[in-house]
Formats: structure tokens, C-alpha cells, sequence
């Protein structure tokens, strides 16, 4: 982020900055005490932290503050685009000739199937059907990505060793230090008197 | 959970039936007076009466068989969250110990040589002078659809029934007591053939006595549909239940909103969703195909007033429902799901009357176009709404209810003795 002006002298070694961090990584050994101190970052009004658990807690989302997320509305919208899609398509190409916006004329393969009506609802429905779940499903799973942020290549946190426990049996609150509330040795000691088994830095 | 009850903390005036006993003597008085009264209003056309009888019961032994299917799949999948509901749920479908006694009017039928009052298949001769076509069909069917082998089948699965619901009931209440572990594997081991026996005898029975009520049409996907049809109704029974239980004071605190999501969650996939799927699949399957002998018993239920109840059906018991319950809110506020699970209930009562009260007119062949066949059957009446009929289906309910009411006062209403009672009073949706 910092810029220096291209005449400006390097800086010295002496004065070299700090190595730039993650945040603070937190360790706790059990979901209880992880609980509670989730609690107190939140009421301590941090908003750059997460907590990593090996398996899911009751009740973590709650400590944490989080809001429910709007995921089912936008699944939702996309399953009635699903349906809507699917009708449109089957109504489109059956059709004999569509106008659209009265510029271009379509023509299209009217097929007529054992004596059904061109515009036929109950033969379209499986494809409505079928367009729901797919377009429901597919928006499900990426914009769940989307809202999280993901895929990430790499992040800071899998090189610590420490971290590597999150899987296993031990549990952590990780606050970044892009918040504007952190400080580096305040919310280390912050953290410590959470009860914490130990607070280290993450390299960025 | 912060305010989960501890499995010991329940106070035992929560689970007592006790206050129940006055609500379940009322109902089921109420409940035999209401079968009188519509008995009298609807005798003098037997036709009629039969069929009425035969939905009314039905309406009562579905919602038994839901539940009972409710308490088989918990133990088959070892479910941890619902056991605070089962024993409703067990009690409800325990009501298969007494309904068996509602087929009792058709076997006197039976036994008085008028089983075609009900089912034409029972007279051939009969159907051969009025519809010769039809008795061509159905004369190659007499091996099994006879009398005899027709009542050997209705005793069969009565008995089935209500084996499954006691072996259920019992071993659930023997815990209450001697909280032995081993009675939850014995259910969970006996569960999978449960499961088998419950799917082949539900199928057969809604073939016999629903299908059958139109012999010459068939369809091999109407076990399935009866089978979600219980679900729809069976699943809301026991929330609508627990439901008053609570907003008379038992079971504070033990069903949560966790719970009552859960169960929004299985009608909602069973009774709504998955019938909804199996009702278009029957009957896109025979609109596409258009052959005349499966296509009449849609064509019964276009005509006259029908068409409107067929409509009724299709918003009623999908559209709207799907649309209501949807939401994680309307499942988990009582108020909503109380209305969803009663707006549930009054539309799978009239999905029986759907399929059971339609008659394929005998000239429907004669007919050249279907705008023919509307107009002249424009003004048919569907007796939805005949005093007599829901009078004994009224009647059926409150017996159902008051006979469900007096078995929970005496077992209690919450499977105290389940190793999984803890998990379920801490259950929660994530």
C-alpha cells in the first residue's frame, strides 16, 4: 500500500518496518472456552476475525454475531429463473413464428406430437422441472463460493504449524489485521486474557 | 443451546397426559354422535353412504399410517431430534389397534352379498349389463380382485398395522421405564422390515380399496401416491398435536422451534413436495399416452364440479402450501405452521375425496371429443361438501383425536426412557 517517491533514499536497515502480518492466531483446547471468547471479540467489536473448529459447534454463529445469510432468496430467484427459462425455451422453439421487440422474425419447429396443443404445459413441466433443480443447485453451490469468498489459492494461515491442529483437536480465533481496531500487542494480550493457550502472529 | 432442558430437568407435570383425560372423553362422545348423525343424513343412498364411510375411515387410518411411518423411519435412520415428538407420533398411529374395527361396515357388505354397493368388480354380471367393455377388462382380473381373497388381503394388512403400531408403542413405553438401550436397537433392527412390510401393505391397500373402486383403470404408481398422501396428512397430524399439547402447557420447553422446523421440513419433502411429483408423474404419463381405458379416470374427475375440486387440489395442496411453508419462519413461528399443518390437513381430506368419490361415467365411451363429454356432464355434483359426508369424517377425526388424547394420558407424552432423549432436547438446526 505504501508508496515512496522514486528519489527518496531506501530505507535503512535499522528502520526497516515490522514484516507485514496476517493477524493474530488464538489457540483454545476445547468449544466451550472457544465459545466464550468468541463472545468477547465480538463484544469487543472487532469485525476482521473468524474462528476455525474442527468439527461444527452449536451455537458458534450466535457468539460470533453472524447474520443469517440471503443465500436461500437469491436459490430461491434462481429456481423461479429455472422454471421461467424452461418454459420460455419449450414456448420459443415450438412456436411457429415469434416476433422480437417486432424486429427480428423467428421461425420455429412446430411439432406436433400425438395431436397436443403446440403451447402443451404438462409436456413442459419435467423440463421447468428439471431447469428449477439445475439452476437452483449450480447458483446454490457458487454463490455460496461467491459469498464466501472463495476458491483462495493459498491463505496466510495454512503456513502457520500451529494452525495445522485446526483440523484435528484444537480450536482457534484468528483476528486479521486489517481491522481497524487491531493492534498488534492489544489484542495479543487481548486474546491471552480470553484464556487462550497461546496467541502468536500469522505471517502474511 | 444456552436454554436447553437437561434430560432430568423435565418436570413431570410438563409429560403427564393428566389434564388431557377431559378433552379426550369430550372428543370421542362428540366423535360417535358426530357418526350417528352422519350415518342418518347420508343412509338413504348406500352408494353413497359406502363410499362416504369408506373416506371417512380412510381419512383416519391415512393419518394413523403417516404417523406410523414417521415413528418406523426414525428408528431406521437411528434419528437423535425426534424423539420428543415420537411419542405423539406413536400414539397417533397406534389408533391402527382400533380402526380396523371401520372396516367392519364393508365386510358386513361383504357378508350380506352387497360388496358391489361399493367396489362394481364384486358383481360381474351386474357390470356386465351395464358397461360390457369395462366387465371385459375387469373379468380378467377375478384372481384377484374376488371377495374372498379381497377380505383374506383387508385382514391382512389390519393385522400387519396393528402389529407394527403396538410392537412400536409398547417397546417405547416398556423404556419409559426400564431405559434399556437394547429396546432402541430391537426397534432400530426391526425397522427395516417394518419398513418393507408398511410400503407392500399400504400400496395393496390403497389398490384395493381405493384403485379397485374403478376396476377397469389402473395405475402402478397409486401405491406411491396413497403413500405420500399419508405422509401429507400423517406428518401435519402430529405437529398440529404437539402443537396444542404445547399451547395447553405440556411439553414447554422439550419441542422447540428446532423440532417443529424439522417437522415443517418432512411435510414439506413428503407430503407437498414428493406428492405434488407423484400426482404430475401419474398423471402426465397417462395425458401423454391418451389411452382411453387409463385416460377416463382423469376424464371423471374434469367433469362438472370436479374440474373445480381437481384445481382446488392442484393449489391447495402444492402451490400455495409449497409457497407458505417454504421458509425457514412460517416452519419455526406456531402460529404459521399451526395454519400450514391444519390448511395441510383439511386438503388431504380433499384428496380422498378425489380419489375415492368420482364415478367414470358408463357412457364416457360414446362420446366423440372431450368438449362433448364436459358439456354433457356440465352440471355432475362432487359431494365435497355433503353435510352427511363430513359429518362422519368430522366424526372420524374427533375419534381419532379423542382415542389418541386417552392413550396419551395413560403412556405420557415424551419418551422419557430413550437413550436419545438427550440429544433431542438439544437439537438444533444449523
Amino acid at each position: 500500500m505504501t508508496t515512496f517517491a522514486p528519489s527518496s533514499p531506501p530505507a535503512s536497515a535499522q528502520s526497516a518496518p515490522r514484516p507485514k502480518i496476517h493477524g493474530v492466531l488464538a489457540e483454545f483446547h476445547d468449544p466451550a472456552s472457544l465459545l466464550h471468547a468468541a463472545e468477547k471479540v465480538r463484544e469487543a467489536g472487532y469485525r476482521w476475525w473468524d474462528c476455525h473448529t474442527p468439527f461444527p459447534v452449536h451455537g458458534l454463529d450466535k457468539a460470533m454475531g453472524i447474520q443469517r445469510t440471503i443465500l436461500p432468496l437469491l436459490v430461491f430467484g434462481a429456481g423461479l429463473t429455472g422454471t421461467t427459462v424452461g418454459f420460455i425455451l419449450q414456448a420459443f422453439t415450438n412456436a411457429t413464428s415469434i416476433s422480437v421487440w417486432a424486429l427480428v422474425w423467428v421461425t420455429g419447429y412446430p411439432f406436433l406430437i400425438s395431436g397436443k396443443p403446440l403451447i402443451s404445459l404438462p409436456a413442459f413441466i419435467p423440463v421447468m422441472f428439471e431447469l428449477t433443480i439445475l439452476l437452483a443447485a449450480t447458483s446454490c453451490v457458487g454463490l455460496m463460493l461467491l459469498l464466501n469468498g472463495l476458491p483462495w489459492l493459498s491463505h496466510p494461515l495454512l503456513a502457520n504449524k500451529r494452525f495445522l491442529r485446526a483440523t484435528d483437536d484444537r480450536f482457534f480465533i484468528v483476528i486479521q489485521s486489517r481491522d481497524p481496531r487491531f493492534f498488534r500487542s492489544r489484542t495479543e494480550d487481548f486474546l491471552k486474557g480470553l484464556g487462550a493457550k497461546a496467541v502468536e502472529a500469522v505471517e502474511a | 443451546m444456552a436454554h436447553a432442558l437437561s434430560a432430568n430437568a423435565i418436570p413431570a407435570a410438563a409429560i403427564s397426559g393428566e389434564r388431557l383425560a377431559p378433552r379426550s372423553r369430550v372428543l370421542t362422545i362428540a366423535g360417535i354422535v358426530l357418526l350417528v348423525a352422519g350415518f342418518a343424513m347420508v343412509r338413504t343412498d348406500p352408494g353413497f353412504a359406502a363410499k362416504a364411510w369408506l373416506q371417512a375411515w380412510l381419512f383416519a387410518v391415512s393419518l394413523s399410517l403417516g404417523a406410523l411411518f414417521f415413528v418406523i423411519i426414525q428408528h431406521l435412520t437411528r434419528a437423535g431430534w425426534s424423539v420428543v415428538v415420537r411419542r405423539v407420533a406413536e400414539c397417533i398411529a397406534a389408533n391402527l389397534l382400533w380402526l380396523w374395527l371401520g372396516f367392519l361396515p364393508i365386510a358386513w357388505l361383504w357378508f350380506d352379498g352387497r360388496l358391489d354397493t361399493l367396489f362394481p368388480w364384486a358383481n360381474l354380471d351386474h357390470l356386465r349389463e351395464v358397461a360390457p367393455e369395462e366387465a371385459a377388462l375387469v373379468g380378467k382380473k377375478v384372481a384377484f380382485l374376488n371377495p374372498g381373497f379381497f377380505m383374506i388381503r383387508a385382514a391382512s394388512y389390519l393385522l400387519v398395522w396393528a402389529l407394527l403400531a403396538r410392537f412400536f408403542l409398547s417397546n417405547s413405553v416398556a423404556q419409559d421405564s426400564d431405559r434399556s438401550v437394547a429396546r432402541s436397537e430391537k426397534m432400530g433392527k426391526w425397522a427395516g422390515p417394518a419398513a418393507i412390510l408398511f410400503g407392500l401393505t399400504t400400496t395393496f391397500a390403497s389398490f384395493d380399496w381405493i384403485m379397485s373402486l374403478n376396476p377397469a383403470w389402473f395405475s402402478t404408481m397409486f401405491g406411491v401416491y396413497f403413500f405420500a398422501a399419508c405422509c401429507a396428512g400423517g406428518f401435519s397430524a402430529i405437529a398440529l398435536m404437539s402443537l396444542r399439547a404445547q399451547s395447553r402447557g405440556l411439553l414447554k420447553d422439550v419441542v422447540t422451534p428446532e423440532h417443529y422446523q424439522d417437522l415443517g421440513k418432512m411435510l414439506f419433502g413428503f407430503g407437498i413436495v414428493f406428492w405434488a411429483y407423484i400426482a404430475f408423474s401419474q398423471y402426465m404419463l397417462i395425458w401423454y399416452g391418451n389411452v382411453p381405458e387409463e385416460t377416463t379416470w382423469f376424464m371423471a374427475r374434469q367433469i362438472g364440479q370436479w374440474r373445480i375440486v381437481s384445481a382446488a387440489l392442484l393449489f391447495g395442496h402444492f402451490v400455495i402450501p409449497f409457497l407458505f411453508l417454504i421458509s425457514r419462519w412460517t416452519k419455526r413461528w406456531r402460529g404459521t405452521l399451526t395454519f400450514g399443518v391444519a390448511w395441510m390437513l383439511v386438503f388431504h381430506w380433499v384428496d380422498l375425496a378425489y380419489l375415492i368419490q368420482p364415478v367414470i361415467p358408463h357412457d364416457i365411451g360414446k362420446y366423440d371429443t372431450y368438449d362433448a363429454l364436459l358439456a354433457a356432464y356440465a352440471n355432475e355434483a362432487a359431494p365435497v361438501l355433503n353435510p352427511g359426508l363430513i359429518a362422519l369424517s368430522a366424526g372420524m377425526l374427533f375419534l381419532l383425536v379423542g382415542r389418541t388424547l386417552a392413550r396419551l394420558v395413560r403412556t405420557g407424552l415424551l419418551c422419557k426412557g430413550d437413550p436419545r432423549l438427550a440429544e433431542s432436547l438439544r437439537f438444533e438446526n444449523f
